[in-house]
This record gives structure tokens, C-alpha cells and sequence, in this order.
């Protein structure tokens, strides 16, 4: 379980995130949406650690994130996997040298057991015969895969995701979502995904945590958001009248339902 | 103001450098990546600097050298003195700054722009530890190797220049070597080579791996740490050369 307590980030004068609290929900997907410039990607980056907070603190498992030392950090940050908005793959490598990498960096496992587990997880991302392929030569959707093979390959306790879906046709979004989804119940991860694409906020929103201009604006899960009165969430969330008349219908069909039953 | 907060953030930068490695055998691996890339990457312009400079260093101070009562054994000592005290190390480590340095800002600048360095970080990875460390101990390993080689290469290039062009013989030249060798240059040197590999490496690294922005920032960061690296090897070759000499 991640615990967000009051976080505040300030960068000069301007404050960023405003008294965030927040609970990410253990083996549950975790979403963080909001317009662009809503704060969503710096409180991502403080929950990892990459920014420090100003004010507040951030809990992994009852234990402050802020009061570790660096060493406590570390061996913390090897239950995380994270998946960047660009891949973040390392471009001199082939695809099977970047998911090997964590393997070579912090397990002194044999070179045939590396090779396997990278195998296994790239079988899992649904990615055969790409080993060695450089990451130019990939797809974005491919790229995403292999992102998402390299945070996985050292069992991760977290997965954060950074807008996963960013320049994805529809269809590769919703397999993405569809993997991260699987991923986290079959690994039992608590995953935290920052995202503006509605479609993965229906799908796979657990949990989900609505940004406005760096405040806390609305919580809840992805079946409460059809029946939210919050005017702000509605505006973001059913920004075009095709998506408001696509509501009203599924308000009216939830009803007729309900009467029947 | 700002020059300031940068040295701050260069000596910090550089002090988070010293820490256990999380796998030493990776480590090594990016030290020799590294030291393969300075050594032989920079290898030939090396090289061909080194041997035109010796050359023009031999023909030119023959040129000035009208008096008949100066040996001609001279030429042999100004073109050694001057290509190990000068020449090769401070030439050099101007050139390396160019080729090293421009590369590793611009590696470093494109790791942290598409988000690679993040990676590393949140895998619990020491990044200035695992991406600069060794790129300054394989600087410190392969430039003094690239100026010694220089050395030979810059003397050897004066050397033929003299003899093809007629200038002066074989024997005359090698005599003008070995006549009043003061090894403590060798030295001198040395500590140059030791001090500009450090530059080289660090600061280009400082500028790479704090760079903010996209390609253009990339290409701008490359520029200044190239220019800050050369205005400090001048600095550094003065302060050496009035402590050493």
C-alpha cells in the first residue's frame, strides 16, 4: 500500500501540488488523471522519489519514503518498476539487454537463467522474436512492451506507469491497458498509472484520483465516475457531447435495470 | 550567482560519485566500455595531430634557426622540449575536449532527456556513480596513455621532416635528442595529461548530465562544456607550469 500524506511541492514561488492525500490500493490499478498541467507527472515523480516533496510524506508500507537514507532508498527502488511516457529504453542495447539489465545489475544469477526470465516475461508482454532488435526498430506499442517486460522483470512489488497510452492508436492503448491490468493482478502489484485517456480510466480505474490545478479535486472508482456530481470531473471526463450523451444513456440504461430488478 | 550554484552543483555531482557500486562486475564492464571508446575512438586524430605537429615544430624552428653558430642538434632539443612539455598535452587534451568531451555531454544530455537516467534511478541505481565514475577513471586510465603516445609520435613526425627534407641527418637529430634530457619534463607532462583527463571527462559530464530541455539544449550543453573545458586546460597548463617549472 502507498499512503500519500499532505504533499506539497513548490518550484520557486509557484506551488505545483497542494496538500495531496491520497491511499493507492495494494494489487489494485491506481490511476492519477487531470487535464495537462494538473500536477499529475510531479506527484508521480515524488511518489518514486524522483522530486523531493516540499511538505508531507510518502508511505510505502507504513514507512516514510522521506526519512530514508539513501541505502534504504535503494533497496526499496528494486520493488519498483516503472514505465515512462518515452519507453526510457537504453537505445545502444537490444531489447533483450534492456530487460536483462536490472537481472545484471542486482541478481548474480547465471547467464542461462537470465536468458530464461527474460524470455518468460517478454512471452508475457506478448513480444516473440524480438531479442535482438534495438529499440529503433520497434513500434511505440512495442516499445511500451518492452518498458513494461523490463519493470516487471525483477517481480516488483509497485509498477508505475507514466502516461502509457501517449501516441498509441486506440486499439494498442486499450491492449496496453488491458497487459498492465492482467500484470497487476497476476503479479499481485499495486500499480499507479498517470493517464488522461478515458478509455483506460474506464477499463481498468480501480482506484482513481482526479488532479485540478494541483489539488486533490475528486476520488473514487471507475464506477462511480458515470454517477459523480463533481462539475469539474464531469467537464474533463466527458469533455465532448458524444462522451455527455454517452452518459446519459448509460445513466438511463443503469436505471431501467435497477427498476426491473 | 549562477557560476557559483554550478560549482556547487559540480562538487556535489562529484562527491555523490563515491559510493558502494551495486555491482562491481557492471561496473568494470562500463570502465573498460569507456575506456575503449576515449582510447580508440580518439586514437587516429591522435595521431595525425601529433605527427603534423612535431613536424611543423621541427621545420619551423629550423627556419628560425639562421645563425650558423647554433647546433644543429637544437632543433632536435626544441622540438622534444616543446612537444613534451607543450605540444602534447595541452594540444591534445584541447582536441580530446572537442572528441571526448562533446560526446559524453552529448550522451549523458540525451539519456536525461529521454528519461534514461529516471530509469536508472528508480531501479535504486547510484546514476552519477554508474554513468560518470567511469567515465573519469577511464579518462584518467586512457589520456595520459594518448599523451605519451602523442610524445613519441609528435618527436617521431619532426624527426622524418627533418631527415626527408634535408634539414639536418639521422644521427645529428638523435644526438640533438639525448643532449641535456631533463626527465622531470616527462613528469611535468604527466601531471598535465592527469589534470586536463580530469577536466575532460568531468565537466563535460556536469554539463551533460544536469541538462534540461530537448536536442536543442543537448547541442548547447555540448558547445559550453566544450568551451568551459578548454578556458580551464589553459588555466590548469598556466597554474601547473607556474607551480612546476
Amino acid at each position: 500500500m502507498i499512503e500519500l500524506k499532505t504533499i506539497q511541492k513548490k518550484f520557486g514561488d509557484k506551488t505545483i501540488l497542494h496538500d495531496i492525500s491520497a491511499v493507492m490500493q495494494e494489487g489494485k490499478c491506481n490511476l492519477i488523471i487531470g487535464a495537462s498541467g494538473s500536477g499529475k507527472t510531479v506527484l508521480m515523480k515524488c511518489i518514486v522519489g524522483l522530486f523531493e516533496v516540499d511538505s508531507g510524506e510518502v508511505l510505502y508500507e507504513k514507512k516514510s519514503f522521506t526519512k530514508m537514507n539513501n541505502e534504504e532508498r535503494k533497496q526499496l527502488r528494486q520493488q519498483i518498476g516503472m514505465l515512462f511516457q518515452g519507453s526510457a529504453l537504453f537505445d545502444s542495447m537490444t531489447v533483450e539487454q534492456n530487460v536483462m539489465f536490472p537481472l545484471n545489475m542486482f541478481t548474480n544469477w547465471r547467464l542461462p537463467q537470465k536468458q530464461k526470465k527474460v524470455n518468460e516475461v517478454l512471452e508475457r508482454v506478448n513480444l516473440k522474436d524480438t531479442n535482438k532488435k534495438f529499440p529503433a526498430e520497434l513500434s511505440g506499442g512495442m516499445k511500451k512492451r518492452v518498458g513494461i517486460a523490463r519493470a516487471i522483470v525483477l517481480n516488483p512489488k509497485y509498477l508505475f506507469c507514466d502516461e502509457p497510452n501517449s501516441g498509441l492508436d486506440p486499439l494498442t492503448s486499450l491492449l496496453i491497458d488491458k497487459l498492465i491490468k492482467e500484470i497487476t493482478i497476476e503479479y499481485n502489484i499495486t500499480t499507479v498509472i498517470n493517464t488522461h485517456d478515458m478509455n483506460s480510466v474506464m477499463e481498468i480505474g480501480d482506484y482513481i484520483l482526479y488532479m485540478y490545478e494541483g489539488y486533490r479535486q475528486w476520488e473514487g472508482s471507475n464506477k462511480d465516475i458515470i454517477y459523480s456530481k463533481d462539475e469539474k470531473l464531469n467537464e474533463f471526463i466527458f469533455a465532448s457531447e458524444f462522451l455527455k450523451d454517452a452518459k446519459q444513456i448509460r445513466m438511463i440504461e443503469d436505471k431501467e435495470i435497477s427498476n426491473k430488478k | 550567482m549562477h557560476i557559483f550554484s554550478a560549482f556547487g552543483q559540480y562538487i556535489l555531482m562529484l562527491k555523490n560519485m563515491f559510493s558502494k557500486p551495486e555491482n562491481w562486475k557492471m561496473y568494470w564492464k562500463e570502465y573498460m566500455v569507456q575506456c575503449v571508446s576515449i582510447g580508440i575512438g580518439s586514437f587516429s586524430i591522435v595521431a595525425i595531430i601529433s605527427v603534423f605537429m612535431g613536424a611543423v615544430s621541427a621545420v619551423q624552428t629550423a627556419y628560425q634557426i639562421t645563425s650558423p653558430l647554433i647546433p644543429k642538434t637544437t632543433i632536435a632539443q626544441v622540438v622534444r622540449d616543446t612537444v613534451i612539455l607543450e605540444f602534447s598535452p595541452t594540444l591534445i587534451s584541447i582536441v580530446l575536449a572537442g572528441v571526448v568531451g562533446s560526446k559524453i555531454a552529448s550522451e549523458l544530455g540525451n539519456m536525461r532527456v529521454s528519461e534514461q537516467i529516471d530509469a536508472l534511478e528508480i531501479m535504486g541505481i547510484n546514476t552519477t556513480s554508474y554513468l560518470i565514475f567511469p567515465k573519469i577513471v577511464g579518462s584518467l586510465t586512457v589520456i595520459p596513455l594518448l599523451v605519451i603516445i602523442s610524445t613519441v609520435l609528435g618527436i617521431w613526425g619532426g624527426r622524418f621532416v627533418t631527415i626527408l627534407s634535408g634539414i639536418t641527418t639521422a644521427e645529428i637529430f638523435d644526438a640533438g635528442l639525448l643532449n641535456s634530457f631533463n626527465p622531470y619534463n616527462i613528469f611535468v607532462a604527466l601531471c598535465k595529461a592527469y589534470v586536463f583527463a580530469f577536466i575532460i571527462s568531468s565537466i563535460p559530464s556536469y554539463h551533460g548530465y544536469y541538462v534540461k530541455g530537448g536536442a536543442l539544449e543537448i547541442g548547447k550543453a555540448g558547445t559550453k562544456s566544450v568551451v568551459v573545458s578548454c578556458i580551464m586546460i589553459l588555466l590548469a597548463d598556466y597554474i601547473i607550469a607556474a607551480l612546476l617549472l
